[in-house]
């Protein structure tokens, strides 16, 4: 890619994010509930509702309070978050890390398991073993990831307690820091079976994918030639056809890091984990329009960005791509 | 519409016939008024709450055999909030619920506030009642400092509520709550009218039986803020604990003294504290009258704490008498100041507070609002950590003058309903706090494990139908009346709530004998009298559809 191509592509996605910015703003408002709703309480007089309107600036006229949006968020400011009364930045910051911490291990153990399920299977092609695998690994694609994981709860929890239900810590653990939270084995052995859900979730894609883009290289005229000239069949397929078929993985897997920010609302739900998931569906429950507009646009900045990183890795495993 | 254009016709020609002939008022009166509009009802999601969206569908049935068109409309509970509250005079019905929290163990806030005229506009009336009557109980009930005879005002006022129907409650649910018996001695653990066991004397009498000296609880959610002047579903629970208070509500709901020594009445206006000696706040300064004064003034601040705001407003001063003496003298004699007042409001650190006051002076910052990095009360627990929104955890307080017996207090943010009875059963969680899926799934843990021990507690709260008094029909009692003759409370509690709640007749929960009017349940259920009631007020059932009694008209042509 060249320097300018690469600018273009860098105006686009600011041009992308401005669009879903001014989209989530007016989103929001046109939401029925007021943010108010979540104070209603015995003594919630009408001056009171004012005060919270102006500390809110929802007392401004739309166009106001959208122009100041811009004008903050340009200076890096995501504003207040309404029920946190703090601002949404460190609000998101505080659940972020939990949440990739999450996501990125299941894709990292999927995707890995994927390709190397995928590519065995190719190769297995028309055997029994494809014939027993292939029904599992739909029904893992299609099974709801809540049953999934409570199941997986009632068995590795409940009945041999093996892991622990709930939680990213023990309770009342307590650390010199965060690094030492997440490093530590406590962690690890909380991390486990939410990580395991979304993982048996998530292999499906790639798996299938790997598969079939196997299958269809190994019919191409190189495959062919490599053959003729006495490769062993393990070569081929690793060193030649896996090459090749990984070019859509790749894609798939980035627009997957970029969709796993937003974390994982069910298997956060199931097993309680304190990640952004949850966070979200608080804020746009609780009308918290700054709180929801930022946990959406760090999402929609996530995607963007990785999609722009998988067009630039296509084009390294894939020289061709580059060129045109 | 097309009967709007229609029947002012019918109508005039009608008037202009019984002009003309002595027979016809007869006729007139035998004519019924216009076909009542369709009404709705407004409800929550199943998701969200299954026995109210139940309850909703029930009802709309009952009415529906009435003749009336009801169309329940679905709403996520802050639009539903925002619709009944914001916009008074646009919604039909609605449920709705009242929660109990300790301080409604005196009937004031619940009898005053929801049905006081002065409220009406903008306040906690919000289905528009207005009764003289009815006002002047409220606030006799108000200024009696005598309980027994405060007692009678408070059962007339329920009475009156009776009749005039401005709510069909339902029902008072029954909640349970959980512990490990093998953790926790039973003897330790106390229900607490109308709350359950997940109380400030459990949470400090608990006596633990093993090495296990931690209560861990479930939550379902996290809180926000941890802050001495703002109320909140969850972070209550521990600022409760956190931070002392002169006056704490005891388990059967009567207002005891605490961080006070004593209290006495010098006349209906002028209450004489006189503080326990020797109590010190967590960062090792003493507790002092300053503080205690400091504690009622600061929310009377205007526009800086208006959560408590209300319940400072009836004090004309607090005044040093000596270091361990105060005298609070009221505007007005208030018969629950006790428990409204004195238990509710926390005493904070004047050393602490006071910079925080006067760096928000000036500005739209609320003193609720702020976040304080250490929590410093003077309760009999201390604050640890808060891991957001993970747990939060606090410690004993050994210095406390009635230090717990637990180690560290544990609470747990469960968002999984299902999977707390699990953690439960394999001791993530000691103890449960809060159950809001199927209560049977607690009982039928209880039956299979007998180290679990079920409590389950009428609450002090209550659900309900709201009617907009504002707009026809509702504003007629008769019509009313009706109404909630048709609705069975014994079929709502088992049917909505599984078994798990009472029928109920008032805003004072049975949960509370000595306030709670016996009377006051209308059990209903009987559509034949319904249907006759409905009748004898002046409603007609024309080919299967109610109207209006003769004469009157439908006003509101879109919902």
């Amino acid at each position: 890619m060249t320097g300018r191509a690469l600018l273009l592509r860098l105006g686009q996605m600011v041009f992308v994010l401005w669009v879903v910015t001014t989209l989530l703003f007016f989103l929001f408002r046109m939401m029925p509930g007021s943010p108010l709703a979540a104070y209603i309480d015995t003594s919630m007089t009408p001056e009171q509702q004012t005060i919270l309107l102006h500390q809110f600036g929802l007392d401004r006229p739309l166009y106001q309070q959208y122009g100041l949006y811009l004008f903050n968020l340009a200076q890096g400011s995501l504003g207040f978050s309404f029920i946190y009364k703090t601002p949404v930045g460190s609000v998101l910051l505080t659940a972020l890390p939990n949440t990739l911490l999450l996501t990125l291990s299941s894709l990292l153990v999927a995707y890995a398991f994927g390709i190397l399920a995928g590519a065995f299977l190719a190769a297995r092609r028309g055997t029994w073993i494809e014939a027993v695998s292939l029904p599992f690994v739909l029904a893992s694609r299609a099974l709801p990831e809540f049953w999934l994981g409570m199941v997986l709860l009632a068995i590795l929890s409940f009945s041999f307690g093996w892991f622990p239900a709930g939680g990213a810590t023990s309770p009342g653990a307590s650390f010199p820091n965060e690094w030492a939270r997440f490093t530590s084995l406590d962690y690890l052995h909380h991390l486990v079976l939410p990580a395991l859900t979304l993982a048996i979730f998530l292999q499906g894609l790639p798996l299938l994918l790997m598969r079939s883009n196997m299958l269809e290289v190994m019919q191409e005229e190189f495959v062919v030639m490599s053959r003729m000239k006495g490769l062993s069949e393990w070569s081929i397929i690793i060193r030649h056809a896996a090459r090749n078929a990984l070019l859509p993985v790749a894609t798939a897997l980035a627009l997957g890091i970029g969709s796993s920010i937003g974390g994982n609302v069910v298997v956060e739900s199931v097993f309680s984990w304190p990640g952004l998931g949850r966070r979200l569906v608080e804020a746009v429950s609780a009308s918290d329009y700054p709180l929801a507009q930022g946990a959406f646009l760090m999402i929609a900045t996530a995607q963007v960005v990785m999609n722009c990183v998988a067009d630039l890795v296509y084009a390294t495993l894939d020289p061709r791509v580059g060129r045109r | 519409m097309s009967e709007d254009i229609k029947n002012p016709t019918r109508r005039d020609v009608l008037a202009g016939a019984s002009a003309l002939a002595i027979v016809a008022p007869s006729a007139f009166a035998d004519t019924p008024g216009d076909k009542i509009r369709p009404l709705m009802l407004i409800a929550r999601p199943q998701a969200v709450d299954p026995a109210q969206f139940q309850a909703a569908q029930l009802v709309a049935q009952e009415w529906r055999k009435l003749g009336l068109k009801i169309t329940v409309q679905i709403m996520p509970p802050t639009q539903q909030s925002t619709a009944v509250w914001m916009n008074r005079t646009k919604w039909d019905m609605t449920t709705w619920e009242m929660v109990g929290r300790p301080e409604r163990s005196d009937p004031d806030e619940l009898t005053y506030s929801l049905f006081h005229s002065d409220l009406a506009p903008s306040g906690y009336d919000f289905v528009g009642y207005i009764n003289p009557e009815y006002d002047h109980l409220a606030e006799a009930q108000r200024a009696e400092l005598d309980p027994d005879k405060r007692a009678v005002l408070v059962k007339q006022a329920q009475m009156v509520i009776k009749r005039d129907q401005p709510y069909v409650y339902l029902v008072y649910p029954r909640r349970s709550m959980a512990f490990n018996s093998d953790v926790w001695d039973p003897a330790s653990i106390v229900e607490e009218a109308g709350i359950g066991i997940r109380n400030f004397w459990t949470f400090l009498g608990a006596k633990p039986l093993t090495a296990q000296k931690d209560m861990i609880l479930n939550a379902p959610q996290g809180t926000q803020n941890l802050n001495p002047v703002r109320m909140d579903p969850i972070g209550s629970w521990v600022t409760d604990m956190i931070w002392d208070h002169l006056v704490r509500v005891d388990i059967h709901g009567n207002p005891i003294p605490w961080a006070a020594s004593s209290l006495r009445w010098i006349d209906p206006t002028s209450l004489e504290v006189v503080l326990r000696d020797g109590m010190k706040f967590h960062d090792g300064e003493p507790v002092t009258a300053d503080d205690v004064q400091y504690s009622f003034e600061m929310p009377q601040t205007p526009g800086k704490a208006p959560q408590f705001f209300p319940n400072v407003v009836n004090i004309e001063k607090v005044t040093i008498v000596d270091p361990r003496t105060l005298r609070f003298t009221l505007k007005s004699p208030q018969s629950s100041f006790l428990t409204s007042t004195l238990s509710k409001i926390a005493l904070i650190p004047k050393h602490v507070w006071k910079p925080i006051m006067d760096s928000i002076d000036g500005t739209t910052q609320t003193v609720e609002d702020y976040k304080e990095l250490k929590h410093v009360g003077s309760g009999p627990f201390r604050f640890a950590h808060w891991r957001d929104p993970e747990e939060i955890m606090l410690e004993r307080n050994p210095d406390h003058w009635s230090p717990p017996n637990l180690e560290r207090w544990i609470l747990r943010t469960v968002s999984n309903q299902e999977a707390t009875l699990g953690m439960l059963r394999n001791g993530e969680i000691n103890f449960l706090a809060i159950f809001t899926g199927d209560p049977t799934n607690v009982a039928e843990l209880a039956k299979q494990l007998p180290n679990i021990k079920v409590v389950t507690t009428t609450d002090l709260g209550f659900q309900y139908i709201a009617w907009n008094l504002r707009r026809p029909p509702f504003d007629d009692a008769g019509f009313r009346r009706g109404l909630s003759m048709a609705i069975s409370r014994k079929l709502m509690a088992a049917a909505a709530w599984n078994g798990f709640a009472e029928p109920a007749g008032s805003c004072v929960s049975t949960a509370l004998p000595f306030w709670h009017a016996n009377d006051s349940l209308l059990e209903g259920g009987d559509l034949a009298k319904a249907k006759q009631m409905l009748t004898e007020a002046g409603y007609a059932n024309v080919s299967g559809e109610l109207h209006y009694p003769s004469g009157k008209r439908e006003e509101i042509t879109s919902g």
